[in-house]
This record gives C-alpha cells, sequence and structure tokens, in this order.
C-alpha cells in the first residue's frame, strides 16, 4: 500500500515535472508581408489582419515585429485614404488609429529579416525593433508574399531561400531564442519553404504544396484588387469566429482540420516531425498558445506569512527604509547642513539611478517668442501651397527660423 | 585532317601541320609566318598570365570567407562544464569572545565537522573561520551585507555570515536569532553547555551546524538546481522547494546590467492625474535600490494615462455584495492589461523593462479588489507587477482626489519593491535581506557562468554547421575575452570572491553575447550548388571556350613541334 503511494507521488512529480517542461513564459509575433506595390494589396491586408487578431488576443505591440514593405493605406490609387481593408464588405478597418510598423518600406530586406530572427543588429537599434525572445518564448512567424520552389521574394528585388529560413531557425534554437515556434506561410508552393528545417520545436503550416498556387480570396470592386488570399482568409475565419477568447481551450488540432481544400482552391501542408512527440503531441497545443499572449499571473496573498510573501518582504523593506533614513541623517549631521543638498546629490547617484533632468511639462504661454511668431506666420503662408510640399527656399528659410526658435525656448 | 573552305580556322590547322602538302584544289591562305605564330603564343600566354596570376587571386579573395579561428575544443568544453566545476565556499566567521581560545577552537572544529557530515551538495560547503576582532567584524559585515568586499582586501574571501556564540542565562537549549538587517547570527547557549574539550560531539555544535545547514538550505538547493540544467536538484530536497525554485527562477527576469523600471499610474477617468512619484521613489524604492548596487543599476521613468480604458474583451468587474467590492476573477487578471492600447512600450535604451502598473479605478468601481483572496496586487512573471489602489472616498464623492500625496502611494510601493524582489530573482529564505541578496549574488553568478559557457558551445557549434558564416577578428577577440573571464569567474568562486566572480562573470556574458550576436556575422544567402552554376556559367562560357580552346590548340602545335624536332 505505502508503495502505491509512493508510486503515486512519484507520478504526480512526473506531471508536475512535464507540465512545467510545457510551459512557456512569454509570446512573441514576427509578421511579414515581403511584397510591394499597389496590386499587392492584399499581402499588406493579409499580415494587418493577422495582427488585429495577436493582437486582440493579447500580444502587446513591444512584442510583435510587424514588417510592411509598402503603405498601401496612403497609395495615391486608394479610393479610401488612410485604411486598408480584408474585406469587400469594409467593416473592418485594418489600419485604424493603432498600428504599430517596426519595418517598414525599404527596410523589409532579407537582410534584416534574418538579423531580426538571429539578433545581429547594430546596438543602437531600439528594443521596439527587435526580437527579444528568450528560451521560455513562444514565436509566432508569419509570412505572406509571392514566392515559389524554395524561396519567397522579398520586394521583388531580392528572395529567401528555404535553406536561409532554416538556418536562421538553427540559429535562434541554438540561443535559445524560442521555446516553441509556429511558422506559417501563405504564398505559391508555400510547402516547400519549410523542407529545410531542421531544428527542434517547430510546427509549420503552409497554404500550398510543390507547384500549387495560392488564390486571392475575393476582390473588393471600389479598392480595385484582391483584398486577402483564401488560405489566410479561412485562418482568419478560424481565429476570429471561434477563438473568442484568450482564454480559448482550441488547439492547433482544430485550426488545422479547419483546412478545407475545397474553399482553399489548394493543398495546405503540415509539418510535425520536428516536434517533440510529432503530431499527436503537436494537436494538443492550444491556438492561444501561439496566437495569445499567456500570463500566469500571480496573485499575491496579502495574509500569507511564508518566507517571501508579502508581509515578509514588506517588513524587510521597511527596515531598510528606516535605516536608510537614519544613514542620511547621520550622513547629514556630519557634514551639517550646508552641504545638505550635497549629500541628496550623492545619495541619488549612489542608487544607480541615472542623473536624469526632470522632465516636466513645458509651460506653453512662455513660448510667445518673436520666433515662434513668425514660424506661425510662415506656416500661414504656407498653407496656401498644397499639403506636405516643402519647396527648397522654403526649407531653406525655415532652417535658421526653428533653429532661432529652439533657441530662444532654451532661454526661456 | 582536311581544312574546311572559309574556315577561318584552317591557317591554324595548316600551320600545326605544315609538312603534310594540302591536296584540296582550292586556293589556301599562305602559311604563316614564325612572327605570326609566335605573336598569337604570346597573346594566348599573356591571356592565361591574366587568368592565373590576376583574376584567379582576385575571384579567389573576393568569394573567400574570412574565418578567423577560434578555440573550438576549448569552447565546447566550458559549454561541456568540463573545464570548470563551480564551488562555493562560504567564509562563516565565529566570534565567540566569552570562550576561552581552546574551547572556541574546539567548538569550530566539532561544529566544522558536523556541517561537513551533513552537507550532501560538495559543490558548496560552509567553512568556519574564528576571529577575536569583535569590534571590527560586526560594522564591515553588518553595514548592508553587501559591501564586504569593499572594505576587504583583494584577495580575501567575502565573509557570508557572522556567528556571535554568546552565553546566556537561563536558558536550558541553545538558541539562535538571526539579525534581519545585517550578515549576523546570534546564537545563545547556557553557561552550562560550554563545551569541554573531551566531548567529541558537544550539543552546541550540533545545534550551530544546523542552524547553520538551514540557513542555506534554499540557497544550496537553488544552486543545484541551476547547475544541474534545471532539470534536478538536491535529492534530499522536498518536491515543494523543488517546485517554489523553479517557479521563481521560471518568473524572475534574466540577469541584466541594467533594469529599466517603468512605473505607470493608469485610471479610467480624468483623476487622479497627478501623484508624488519622486517623493514616493526616494522614499520607498531608492533603499531597495541601493541595497541592489553591486547586483544591477536600474533607471526608472514614469507616466499617468487617465481615460485607460480596459480592452472589450475583458471581463467586467462584478459587485460582489458580501465584500462590498467590486471583483475581479484571478483567471481573468491576465486579461486586465489592456496591451492593445496603454502605452506599456520599452524603454529606448539597451535592458530590459520591469513595468509596475498602479491602477486607480473609477469611483463606480471603487473598492476593486481580487475575487478569490481579496488581494489587490499581483505579479506578472517576467514582465511587471500590478497593484489596484482604492483611495478613499468620502462619503458622497463621486470623484477620485486630483493628486496622489506620497503617503497614499506607500502601500503600492512597498508592494512594487516587493514585486521587484520576486521579479529580480531574489530568494526567500533565509530572512535577512542582505543575506539574500548575498545568496542571489552567488545564484547570479552560477547563472551567468552557465549561460555564457553555453552561448560559448552554441557559437562552436555554429561555426562547425555553418561554412559559410563568417567569423571575423573581433569574434575571436571577445571569445578570448569571455574565456579567460571565465576562468577568473571559477577561480573566484573557488575563493569564495562572490562579488568579484559576478563581476567577471557579467563581463563574460556581455562578451560571449556580442560574440554571438556580432553584426557581420549573418550567414546571409545560401547558394545551392545549382545556382553557383547558373552564375558562373553564363559568365565562363563566352569567355572560357575560346581561352581554353585557343590554349588547347597551342599546346597541340608545341607539342607537334616538339615531336617533330625529336624526330629530326
Amino acid at each position: 500500500m505505502i508503495s502505491f503511494f509512493r508510486l503515486l507521488q512519484a507520478l504526480c512529480l512526473l506531471l508536475l515535472v512535464s507540465l512545467a517542461a510545457a510551459e512557456h513564459t512569454s509570446n512573441w509575433a514576427v509578421l511579414v508581408s515581403t511584397s510591394r506595390f499597389w496590386f499587392n494589396y492584399r499581402h499588406l491586408a493579409n499580415v494587418l489582419s493577422l495582427y488585429r487578431t495577436v493582437k486582440r488576443l493579447g500580444i502587446p505591440d513591444s512584442q510583435i515585429i510587424l514588417m510592411l514593405p509598402d503603405d498601401m493605406a496612403c497609395n495615391p490609387r486608394n479610393a479610401f485614404p488612410g485604411t486598408v481593408y480584408s474585406n469587400a464588405d469594409r467593416a473592418v478597418d485594418l489600419y485604424g488609429d493603432n498600428i504599430e510598423v517596426d519595418y517598414r518600406g525599404y527596410e523589409v530586406t532579407v537582410e534584416n529579416f534574418i538579423r531580426l530572427l538571429t539578433d545581429r543588429l547594430d546596438e543602437d537599434v531600439p528594443r521596439s525593433k527587435r526580437l527579444g525572445s528568450d528560451a521560455g518564448s513562444n514565436v509566432l512567424v508569419y509570412m505572406t508574399g509571392h514566392g515559389g520552389d524554395q524561396f519567397l521574394k522579398f520586394q521583388d528585388a531580392e528572395e529567401i531561400g528555404a535553406w536561409d529560413l532554416a538556418d536562421a531557425f538553427g540559429q535562434m534554437w541554438e540561443k535559445k531564442r524560442y521555446h516553441e515556434l509556429l511558422f506559417m506561410i501563405d504564398t505559391c508552393q508555400a510547402n516547400t519553404m519549410y523542407t529545410h528545417f531542421y531544428s527542434p520545436n517547430i510546427v509549420a503550416t503552409g497554404s500550398s504544396e510543390l507547384d500549387q498556387s495560392s488564390y486571392s480570396h475575393h476582390a473588393d470592386n471600389d479598392v480595385g484588387v484582391a483584398v486577402i488570399d483564401r488560405w489566410t482568409y479561412y485562418v482568419l475565419e478560424f481565429l476570429e469566429t471561434q477563438v473568442t477568447s484568450a482564454n480559448s481551450k482550441l488547439n492547433l488540432g482544430d485550426l488545422f482540420d479547419s483546412y478545407d481544400e475545397s474553399k482553399i482552391h489548394s493543398q495546405p501542408g503540415v509539418r510535425w516531425d520536428l516536434f517533440p512527440g510529432g503530431e499527436q503531441e503537436g494537436r494538443l497545443r492550444t491556438v492561444v498558445d501561439f496566437f495569445g499572449n499567456v500570463q500566469n499571473v500571480e496573485v499575491e496573498n496579502a495574509n500569507a506569512t511564508e518566507p517571501g510573501s508579502l508581509k515578509e518582504d514588506l517588513a524587510e523593506i521597511s527596515r531598510l527604509a528606516e535605516k536608510w533614513r537614519k544613514r542620511g541623517e547621520e550622513y547629514s549631521a556630519i557634514l551639517g547642513n550646508s552641504t545638505q543638498s550635497q549629500s541628496e546629490n550623492k545619495k541619488s547617484s549612489s542608487v544607480g539611478l541615472a542623473p536624469k533632468k526632470t522632465v516636466g511639462p513645458t509651460k506653453m504661454a512662455e513660448d510667445n517668442s518673436w520666433g515662434k511668431r513668425l514660424y506661425k506666420t510662415l506656416r500661414l503662408l504656407q498653407k496656401a501651397k498644397p499639403a506636405g510640399c516643402h519647396t527648397t527656399e522654403q526649407k531653406a528659410l525655415l532652417v535658421p527660423l526653428i533653429c532661432s526658435r529652439l533657441v530662444a525656448q532654451k532661454h526661456v | 585532317m582536311t581544312a574546311k573552305s572559309g574556315d577561318p580556322v584552317s591557317p591554324t590547322a595548316d600551320a600545326s601541320t605544315p609538312s603534310t602538302p594540302s591536296k584540296s584544289t582550292q586556293r589556301v591562305p599562305a602559311p604563316e609566318s614564325p612572327q605570326a605564330i609566335q605573336t598569337r603564343f604570346r597573346v594566348i600566354a599573356a591571356f592565361w598570365a591574366v587568368i592565373i596570376f590576376l583574376g584567379f587571386p582576385i575571384w579567389w579573395q573576393t568569394t573567400s570567407i574570412y574565418r578567423a579561428h577560434l578555440p573550438i575544443q576549448e569552447m565546447v568544453d566550458w559549454a561541456d562544464g568540463k573545464t570548470c566545476r563551480p564551488v562555493y565556499p562560504l567564509e562563516i566567521q565565529v566570534v565567540a569572545p566569552s570562550l576561552q581560545l581552546p574551547e572556541s577552537q574546539h567548538l569550530l572544529r566539532t561544529t566544522q565537522h558536523t556541517l561537513d557530515d551533513l552537507n550532501e551538495f560538495a559543490a558548496h560547503h560552509l567553512r568556519l573561520k574564528l576571529t577575536n576582532d569583535t569590534n571590527g567584524s560586526p560594522a564591515r559585515a553588518g553595514n548592508d551585507g553587501t559591501d564586504t568586499s569593499d572594505s576587504n582586501s583583494e584577495d580575501a574571501p567575502d565573509v557570508a555570515l557572522t556567528v556571535h556564540v554568546r552565553p546566556e542565562e537561563g536558558l536550558l537549549a541553545p538558541r539562535s536569532e538571526l539579525q534581519p538587517h545585517t550578515t549576523q547570527l546570534d546564537v545563545f547557549y547556557p553557561p552550562s553547555q560550554i563545551p569541554s574539550p573531551s566531548t567529541s560531539n558537544p550539543p552546541l555544535s550540533i545545534f550551530i551546524a544546523q542552524e547553520l545547514q538551514r540557513l542555506y538550505g534554499e540557497e544550496k538547493a537553488t544552486i543545484a538546481h541551476i547547475l544541474s540544467g534545471e532539470t534536478t536538484g538536491l535529492d534530499s530536497a522536498s518536491p515543494e522547494l523543488t517546485e517554489s525554485i523553479s517557479r521563481r527562477l521560471r518568473r524572475s527576469m534574466k540577469y541584466a546590467e541594467t533594469y529599466h523600471l517603468s512605473f505607470s499610474l493608469f485610471t479610467p477617468g480624468s483623476a487622479p492625474s497627478s501623484w508624488d512619484i519622486e517623493g514616493a521613489v526616494q522614499e520607498y524604492l531608492a533603499p531597495l535600490l541601493d541595497a541592489f548596487s553591486p547586483i544591477s543599476n536600474f533607471t526608472i521613468d514614469t507616466q499617468v494615462q487617465l481615460y485607460a480604458t480596459f480592452s472589450p474583451m475583458t471581463p467586467a468587474p462584478v459587485y460582489d455584495e458580501v465584500e462590498a467590492a467590486w471583483t475581479l476573477k484571478k483567471e481573468d487578471l491576465s486579461a486586465f492589461i489592456n496591451a492593445a492600447e496603454w502605452p506599456l512600450n520599452p524603454s529606448i535604451g539597451s535592458g530590459p523593462t520591469l513595468n509596475f502598473i498602479l491602477y486607480v479605478p473609477d469611483p463606480s468601481q471603487s473598492p476593486m479588489i481580487v475575487k478569490e483572496n481579496r488581494a489587490s496586487s499581483w505579479i506578472v512573471p517576467q514582465w511587471g507587477g500590478v497593484f489596484l489602489l482604492n483611495p478613499p472616498l468620502a462619503q458622497g464623492q463621486t470623484s477620485n482626489p486630483v493628486y496622489l500625496e506620497q503617503d497614499s502611494l506607500q502601500s503600492a510601493f512597498k508592494t512594487f519593491s516587493h514585486q521587484l524582489l520576486t521579479l529580480l530573482g531574489t530568494p526567500s529564505t533565509p530572512s535577512s535581506l542582505p543575506l539574500r541578496l548575498q545568496t542571489l549574488i552567488r545564484v547570479r553568478a552560477a547563472s551567468l557562468l552557465l549561460s555564457a559557457s553555453s552561448t560559448m558551445g552554441s557559437l562552436a557549434r555554429l561555426t562547425e554547421s555553418l561554412p559559410s558564416i563568417p567569423i571575423p577578428a573581433n569574434v575571436a577577440s571577445s571569445v578570448s575575452t569571455t574565456l579567460s573571464h571565465l576562468s577568473a569567474t571559477c577561480s573566484h568562486l573557488r575563493e569564495g570572491r562572490f562579488n568579484a566572480a559576478l563581476a567577471s562573470a557579467r563581463v563574460a556574458e556581455n562578451e560571449a553575447e556580442r560574440s554571438f550576436f556580432e553584426k557581420t556575422m549573418v550567414g546571409q544567402v545560401y547558394f545551392p550548388d545549382e545556382h553557383k552554376v547558373a552564375v558562373y556559367l553564363p559568365l565562363l562560357g563566352p569567355i572560357g571556350v575560346p581561352l581554353v580552346v585557343g590554349l588547347m590548340k597551342e599546346v597541340k602545335r608545341l607539342v607537334a613541334a616538339w615531336k617533330a624536332r625529336k624526330r629530326v
């Protein structure tokens, strides 16, 4: 009987360990459109739709890398300026008022994409443009564009090969930059793109087999071009109608079972063999493991008293604060009151706070310098001209004026 | 061999076989003069000279990839843990002013003996040392516990703990007391129990050994857990302890030299619109950050966001009659932060950002608490913490105060301090903060050592597996810096200088990261062989064919001439 209990206990522990191993701590999404030009409107719409979905399911902008090679919203051919729609009903403006494009226009290159994945970037590249994933991160990589057998074109100028992509993922795995990775690609002959992957913990899915095209779903006659691709459309349909909350229990198996070849008009593929446990295990991963942001929040029990609990820490912190205050007093007592301000300065720098200037709200009223007034008049004059176009003479005039304005502000 | 009419090649054919008269009746060009043959030979030789001595080296130079030499074997050895077995000898000073020297030496010896018997994780052991310097050591070790190395000389190991052994009247059994704000353990014993040099196992030394063992139990388990690759820990550690350690490692941030702390005030209405954040940070947070200064630096920024609404997907808080409060369900807390709309961007500089959110609910939904345990704060692992601040509302008042005083921020900032401790991975025992921070230094040194070593291994494997990736010289120099700092870390650890070990482990980690993420090391654009053929063929076809044919003919002519000469 005792041995039975032991066994049970061991089993429970084993279960606990395996659960712990399956857990991830953050979610990242890399969403890439690779094509330029107005007639590729749908690729941009694909990516933006997916962007909207992952944001809806909770991945914050800081953990989404969005690469858009063109700006369809501001394209002169766009009949609905400032908007992008992925459906002819134009119910949802994907551009909205809150999108954060990390790589835009000519920044979307094969090199930058590989640098992003492997984090081989200049030191001055801001954090928002970096994939800061670690050994506990689940990463979603979605790509769309024009491709062929084992390649995907970037901006009609260059291409990324299936080997490059495989090597990039290999390096990510080597440096523990992902826990599990879901690779999705919507392009012609998409399934060839993931044939060379070799690093573990990857589930890959594509829209079409070798020698098959990926088709667009439908066109909006007013926009004048196709607005979304078929495979992406049905993936999104699943995500939007079935995965309604961040706590959804639907899994990848359900997502891939929802593929309907008669609707998609090509044969989507899934690659499981890199995933530990293969298809059986991989199917059980929930959709929000990749599309949502998992946060296992830990609520602090205000009444617990075990070591390391809130109460204990509070006691220690207040003791620390008390000591700190005493030391400060002693210090100022030693130095006398004359140097008190100095000691305070010293205190703050020893804390390791960067001696930052306090940036308070600037008073707008004090800004009524002559420079500003002149600038305003100039701006008024300028408004008569077509917006957004500076003639060179105007610019030349503007520069010293702006400078003088800045100087004036500084003196205030 | 017959020459074809009109073929421009025929003169060469004729020239190469001048001894056989042409039988053709057609007119043939005059045989070439030796001068012309010589010129042609020179032309072909010149072309080939250019190709061999200029073209080929240039092609070789421009297409070859510079790969600096890396000490692959050494790197792999570090990654496999063959080069260094990290050990943690902790020096513990014992002060026993009331005991005679032979007595105290005996006590020390027996205690050390018992400790060694109790210890089952050989890499982490406690070394007792007797000092009579009763005046100097408490002041030195007592400051913060963490800055002891400053006053110590370069080579002396850090003192982890000072044990004061004192007699106390009226005690039946020895008792101990850990001073909460210093690294000092007071052990009181009944004067009757003074260990005589004759007893082999006095109860006092057993007691001290057990106390020390208990104090360092969690640290030992944590280090064992990290060193064993986070799979297993100590055998003796209880499953609860193992679970709590792995949970803490999961939720704590990766080590960084600098952390950004971002404090944000979010409120759904227009008030409060300001807070005494500077005062609160100075008052409640600065002491803690000061205590952390040997480990990491911190920068702070703050923001106030008004009209911050929940995302439409977040379940709304529910009014609970029993609690007389608005409650949030625990499982919905993960959706509490409106990631899409609240501006919680990471900081511009390098280093991770820790977000601390102070949420002041609308008066119509105040007070707001967590349903399950009435808590008002929670931690988001590896991200930050949230605190729900319910400012007291006067009767009939329908708006929040416009300005939050420092006092009203006290509970929030104390909680943030606690969350910061947790997120930075501070262990929960022993109950003295200086000791916990010391433990953190040792734990961080262990994890940095491992992570830098494993990066070395990754780089070595990468170099082997991707022959097309360039390896610039600065990677090689970074690697050698890493390796030298790794071994410095290892020896610092061996000699018990943990602050120094952390410092060099930090350098090793930085250099290792720099070498792995070297910017120019992008093995971009893999060309399959058929692509290479496709690129070179159009280029080499038109140039290569005449050159090779010309060479062959010239060689043929020379061979024929040589044969003819030989026959003669």
